[in-house]
């Protein structure tokens, strides 16, 4: 078996459900999948579908309510917050819709905090690098708020990616860009992802957006509408 | 109306938010360290007042060379007071086999009118008792000795048998420097009946009242209207020995700055959640902005949900305040059994409204800035928003601050010490911290991963970071003021009054008695002997001019040129004197020096240079003033307002004056060593330094029941310091742990974090409360010497550090537990 037709990621009959002033609330109900390695996988569905909560249990952010998930092998629901922030550290890139840089670190020192965690001692080099590969060598000592908010995109692909991780997941990247930057940055994430062979996870209500990924999955009311469809499926 | 509704509303909203209740906390707990410590110092300055009532028998009096006119009586009962005679003459008992000069005092039924007469019977049992009735004299132990007498036994006083119905052993104004021979307390009718206090007796007399407040100022301000026979005067509390005002005016300044610190401290904490209730409201300001809601009544609804909260806040201090000074008063009643004990009630509804001024001075401007967000805040709420028009308005915490220190400290001089003090320590600290965070850009890279964090954390958050750097430095230097300062204050003032103090003077000792007098009162366990030279001489010219041609401005200066005065001279200046002008004689100076002391410089109008000329019995000396000197004559020495230098005074005739200590329980030793040196004149000031003592020990324990108040008020500015950042750390907590970051290293990093934050705030604030306990030692409290306690301070400075790190690390338990979904649930 080769490494790309290796099953990465498994969700089993997932449901995850919180309680609330009336009582329990399923937010998700049953979701199966399978996410191989290096492949690129979208999580589509109306806002309140529940793909934020879905991208969430398969980062290993939360638990399942029900169902299993297997990470690389690993029961996230049996490893305990600290396991699975070491299985994030060491395996999970992220970017946000709001791409959640710390306004007072400039883009190279934002770009190394991944690096500073894992306590790598050449964390500002390869800062330097991955910055260079979203195009932003040259504005690394700038401030976020010194930035567009496509340049910010591009920093927090470039902190995504910098410690090479093995599962990129993104929660609607392009949503707060407007359509010419978010093409960009798409282009950005993609190319990436195919360089560094990373599984991509993509949270999207943009139908065109997912389709450029492989496979893909809908969601609505908490359940898969569709299951995974693509040219791999 | 409907605003006021509406604020009601916000508020029950919004009672969940930890800066609503720190605010509403800070001001509860502000309005009772301000109620508490103003009911407690009223009460004990009350408290003061009447032992200074004890000390004249009454609240007021007045004192005459002659029988005072009727009409000073007449007036004091028109006003309901109570009143009594008194007369004080010298007269000489005898017994069988002894005679003794004894120091009277005539006394009618109604003596004392203020304190209490301290009896003992044949048995030695001690009782309060009533003024001796006709027939019957009481004896101080001095003089039951020295007359070798009993209670019970008779003795004749003024050509009259009295009966010795009971030893003296307190009365209220007893214990003055003027009681210079053994004293005898007897019926004024007898006195008056042996004649006694006929014309051209020595009799000197007191009317002596008492009663309700309102009444004895009513009297006091009719006596001062109007003209009061020749040589009498008013005797007033206020005008009680000057070392007792002294250790009253410590007392005083004591509680003030005890209050004032606390408060203070609840004004930072009101600052720093006044400062987050804002910047959380900034949001919901811009909507209400954005929905057309007029800036106007978006800061009428800021200023009504403030006062919704305040009002009832200031209601509760008051009433805990109030509470809490009752029980410790009460817990505390045992000091002062013989005080006034009606709980006032103006301070607390002082204290209530000083509360609510501190809020609004504190919590105004950052809500008043609120009132200006821009509507278009609600699409760009990162948009920087600075008005520099409302920058003024953080003038008002400082003024309130200004105005509160002036109002509690009560004097100028204390006022200035604690605002210079605190401002520098603001100044100092912020600066630190800016030089923290300069530093922290700079060695970050390439520091331990969990101090990299920790520093980038306080880097981040640099604005916040200065403000709790500021705010936890004041808070803690006004605490380890209090905690470490005040007690090492108190204690100072304590030392100055060590157990072998000089508690005895003895007057008239003569040259060639000296060395055996020394020897006999080793022998009976005396100590710390000093003797000094003394000549009793009148001031002849000053100049050159006689005095009396000479007129002055001072109204004093006549009565000091009439009477007799007491020189000494000595080859070192003593303790207690600072020449604060000219210089201290040299052992052969070539003509006569005198030093003086500033009130006769003022008094008189002297200058160095000038020439004061003295008649000392058959001689007279002419000496030029060669320096002036402050004297602390609070100090329980011996001191002098005029110093001859010795070479020049050494001659003239004198006696000496010693000064000793002598464990209680040795008067029958004494009694009989002042029988065999007659010619001494014998002074108790046991009962001076024992109330002085326990005036320190009444100060002691109400600035500890303050410091309790204080530690909380230090605890919700630690509080509040870190509830500012709270929100910030949530979603860095989050981020990072998203990024993988383990609980122990977010931990390790805020551990980084707050011990850095509190040890800029730790030794700054044990600089600061070093440089200000050394100034208020040196110029409020008058303590010579004072050294802070450098070690306790810097022990604290690096306590305060650890325990800023534990509480922030404790603060942060919640964050590091922050779900990493909170960032998906953002967006």
């Amino acid at each position: 078996m080769t490494d790309s037709s290796r099953v990465l990621l498994e969700a089993c009959d997932v449901s995850k459900s919180v309680s609330g002033p009336e009582g329990s609330l399923a937010i998700l109900q049953g979701v199966s999948l399978q996410i191989r390695s290096g492949e690129s996988f979208a999580i589509v569905g109306a806002s309140g579908s529940g793909k934020t909560t879905l991208l969430g249990l398969l980062a290993g952010l939360d638990t399942p309510s029900g169902g299993g998930i297997r990470f690389d092998g690993h029961a996230l629901e049996q490893l305990d917050e600290e396991a699975r922030a070491d299985l994030r550290r060491r395996l999970v890139g992220f970017v946000f819709q709001s791409f959640h840089l710390l306004p007072a670190l400039t883009a190279e020192e934002n770009v190394m905090l991944p690096l500073e965690l894992e306590g790598s001692r050449d964390a500002r080099s390869r800062a330097r690098a991955a910055l260079e590969a979203v195009g932003l060598g040259a504005r690394r000592r700038h401030y976020p708020a010194q930035l567009s908010g496509g340049e910010q995109q591009r920093v927090a692909i470039a902190r995504a990616f910098v410690h090479g991780p093995r599962v990129l997941f993104a929660d609607e990247p392009t949503g707060n860009l407007d359509q010419r930057t978010g093409h960009h940055v798409i282009d950005l994430l993609f190319a990436l992802n195919r360089d560094h062979h990373t599984t991509l996870v993509l949270v999207t209500h943009d139908v065109a957006l997912a389709a450029r990924c492989e496979r893909r999955i809908e969601l609505e009311e908490g359940r898969v509408l569709a299951p995974a469809t693509g040219p791999t499926a | 109306m409907r605003l006021l509704l509406l604020a009601l509303r916000t508020l029950r909203r919004e009672w969940h938010l930890p800066e609503l209740r720190t605010l509403a906390a800070s001001l509860v707990l502000a309005v009772v360290a301000l109620g508490v410590v103003a009911t407690l110092s009223t009460r004990i300055e009350r408290g003061m007042l009447a032992s200074a009532a004890e000390l004249i028998g009454g609240d007021i009096g007045l004192a005459s060379p002659q029988p005072l006119p009727p009409v000073f009586a007449a007036q004091a009962r028109q006003r309901g007071l109570q009143l009594t005679d008194t007369a004080s003459f010298p007269s000489v008992a005898f017994t069988h086999q002894q005679t003794q000069l004894l120091e009277v005092q005539a006394t009618d039924a109604h003596y004392p009118l203020r304190g209490t007469l301290e009896l003992a019977d044949a048995t030695g049992h001690a009782y309060n008792g009533h003024a001796p009735a006709a027939g019957v004299v009481y004896l101080d132990h001095r003089a039951l000795v020295a007359l070798h007498l009993k209670v019970g036994q008779r003795l004749q006083l003024g050509g009259r048998e009295l009966t010795i119905g009971a030893e003296l052993l307190r009365q209220p104004d007893g214990g003055e420097l003027l009681a210079l021979a053994p004293r005898a307390l007897m019926s004024l009718t007898d006195a008056e009946q042996a004649g006694l206090l006929g014309v051209g007796s020595r009799a000197s007399h007191r009317l002596l009242l008492a009663g309700a407040p309102a009444a004895v100022r009513g009297w006091r301000d009719w006596a001062q209207s109007i003209a009061l026979p020749q040589g009498a005067q008013l005797i007033t509390p206020e005008q009680t020995q000057e070392r007792m005002r002294s250790a009253f005016d410590r007392a005083g300044a004591f509680l003030r700055l005890t209050a004032l610190l606390s408060a203070l401290l609840a004004g930072v904490a009101i600052a720093l959640a006044a400062q987050r209730y804002a910047r959380r409201k900034t949001a919901e300001v811009a909507l209400l902005r954005a929905l057309g809601t007029s800036r106007r009544r978006v800061l009428g609804l800021l200023v009504c949900t403030l006062g919704a909260l305040a009002l009832p806040a200031a209601g509760l201090g008051l009433l805990l305040g109030l509470g809490l000074a009752q029980l410790a008063w009460l817990l505390a009643s045992q000091l002062f059994a013989s005080v006034p004990t009606a709980l006032p009630l103006g301070p607390s509804f002082a204290a209530a409204a000083m509360g609510i001024a501190v809020l609004i001075g504190f919590a105004l401007p950052p809500l008043a800035r609120l009132a200006e967000v821009p509507p278009v805040a609600v699409f760009r709420q990162s948009l920087p928003r600075r008005v520099r028009r409302f920058d003024a308005l953080y003038l008002i915490p400082l003024l309130v601050a200004l105005a509160l220190i002036w109002t509690q400290s009560g004097s100028l001089q204390l006022a200035g010490i604690l605002a210079v003090s605190l401002f520098g320590v603001a100044v100092v600290a912020a600066l630190i911290a800016a030089l923290l965070l300069w530093f922290a850009r700079r060695v970050a890279p390439g520091a331990h991963p969990a101090l990299r964090l920790g520093l980038a954390a306080l880097a981040r958050r640099r604005t916040l970071s200065l403000i709790q750097a500021t705010a936890l430095s004041l808070g803690l230097c006004a605490l380890l003021l209090l905690a470490i300062v005040a007690p090492s204050l108190l204690q100072g003032w304590r030392q100055e009054l060590p157990a072998n103090t000089p508690n005895w003077f003895a007057l008239n000792l003569q040259s060639e008695q000296r060395a055996g007098f020394a020897q006999a009162l080793a022998g009976i366990g005396g100590d710390q002997l000093n003797m000094l030279p003394l000549a009793v001489g009148k001031l002849t010219a000053i100049n050159g001019k006689p005095v009396d041609s000479l007129s002055f401005a001072d109204a004093r200066a006549k009565d000091w040129a009439d009477r007799q005065l007491r020189l000494s001279w000595a080859s070192e200046l003593p303790p207690s004197n600072r020449i604060i002008a000219g210089h201290w004689p040299g052992t052969q100076p070539a003509q006569a020096e005198v030093s003086i002391d500033t009130m006769w410089r003022d008094m008189f109008g002297l200058k160095l240079g000038d020439t004061l000329s003295f008649n000392v019995g058959e001689g007279n000396l002419t000496a030029t003033v060669g320096s002036i000197r402050k004297v602390d004559w609070s100090s329980f020495r011996v001191n002098f307002f005029l110093l001859l230098d010795p070479a020049h005074a050494g001659a003239l005739p004198h006696t000496w004056l010693a000064s000793f200590h002598l464990p209680r329980g040795h008067a029958t030793a004494l009694a009989r060593l002042s029988r065999d040196y007659s010619n001494l004149s014998l002074i108790d000031v046991d009962s001076l330094l024992d109330r002085v003592r326990e005036i320190i020990d009444r100060v002691g324990n109400a600035v500890r029941w303050i410091l309790g108040f204080s530690l909380l008020a230090g605890a919700l500015v630690l509080a509040a310091a870190l509830a500012a950042s709270a929100a910030e750390r949530r979603h860095e907590a989050a981020l990072l742990r998203t990024l993988g970051a383990r609980r122990n290293q977010l931990r390790a990093a805020a551990a980084c974090e707050f011990a850095l934050l509190g040890l800029v705030a730790g030794l700054t604030a044990a600089l600061g409360s070093a440089g200000a306990g050394l100034w208020l030692g040196h110029a409020v409290f008058h303590i010579d010497g004072f050294v802070p306690p450098l070690w306790p301070l810097a022990l604290s400075a690096f306590g305060a550090a650890l325990v800023v790190m534990l509480l922030g690390l404790a603060g942060t338990r919640k964050v590091t537990r922050t779900s990493p979904m909170r960032l998906l649930r953002e967006g």
